[in-house]
């Protein structure tokens, strides 16, 4: 139980880090420190006690191995978070040509 | 002592030099041996794109995109993503969407198995490699952009 609150840690620190900071570059690392919140808890949801790697290897009858699907769907979603990220920084990059800044609070041109 | 060429210092050069062409064929494995062992077409295609990025970051921009140029990386992931669909297309010859039409089966832990996995392979390294090099080139690209105007 112990691990999945650690995980719940891990995302608060991950939230807290994009709810609070102002600098894009940082609230780019906190989405990046959630996301890996988010896939420890499915790889420790799969996992069983003393599981070994769900691969086959010649001459081994495997008795024990942890589930292979969240390591599946882990896989995936790792992809995805780098097509994010890369997302999420060419738009920094273009925030810092047009204002000069990285500070959220003084990009203000689309104030209401 | 001052160079005038871009990129990193003689020593940074030297050992990029040495390893760049490992990391290469060791991304190569990683994609030709995804059917029997951990690894596969993302983990290998990321490897290979890797060393590029390697080469870029101790070189400079010019001497990595005289490598592998951004039209030739379009190519080669446009190339991925139309191999990989014919392949999924091509298995109607056996009746189905993904149907295993170019080897049998094989036998476990034999290079030469698998059929179609190993083909998949070749082209989801394809995609992701130039897809990936592409990403950090173009990255670089928008910075230069921003410094001119």
């Amino acid at each position: 139980m112990s691990e999945y609150i650690l995980c719940l840690v891990l995302f608060c620190i991950g939230l807290y880090c994009v709810l609070r900071k102002r600098n894009i570059i940082k609230i780019v690392i906190g989405l990046g420190i959630i996301e890996y919140a988010i896939n420890l808890f499915f790889i420790l949801v799969g996992y069983r006690t003393h599981g070994r790697a769900p691969i086959l290897a010649k001459d081994q009858a495997i008795t024990n191995m942890v589930d292979p699907l969240p390591q599946a769907l882990v896989l995936t979603s790792i992809v995805i978070g780098l097509a994010v990220t890369a997302l999420i920084v060419a738009i920094a990059i273009r925030i810092y040509d047009k204002y000069g800044t990285f500070d959220i609070s003084k990009i203000r041109r689309l104030r209401g | 002592m001052r160079n005038k060429e871009p990129g990193m210092t003689l020593i940074v050069k030297t050992i990029t030099r040495l390893t760049v062409g490992l990391i290469l064929l060791y991304g190569i494995y990683i994609v030709l041996h995804g059917h029997i062992s951990p690894g596969g077409g993302f983990a290998g295609g990321v490897i290979i794109a890797l060393s590029f990025i390697h080469l870029m970051l101790a070189f400079g921009r010019e001497v990595a995109l005289k490598k592998l140029s951004e039209a030739r990386a379009s190519l080669f992931e446009s190339l991925g993503a139309i191999m990989f669909l014919s392949i999924a297309i091509l298995g109607f010859l056996g009746g189905c969407f993904f149907f295993n039409f170019f080897l049998h089966k094989g036998k476990p832990f034999e290079l030469f198995s698998a059929g179609i996995i190993a083909l998949c392979n070749i082209a989801i390294s394809l995609k992701v490699g130039a897809g990936l090099f592409a990403i950090f080139a173009v990255l670089i690209l928008f910075k230069k952009l921003g410094k001119d105007e």
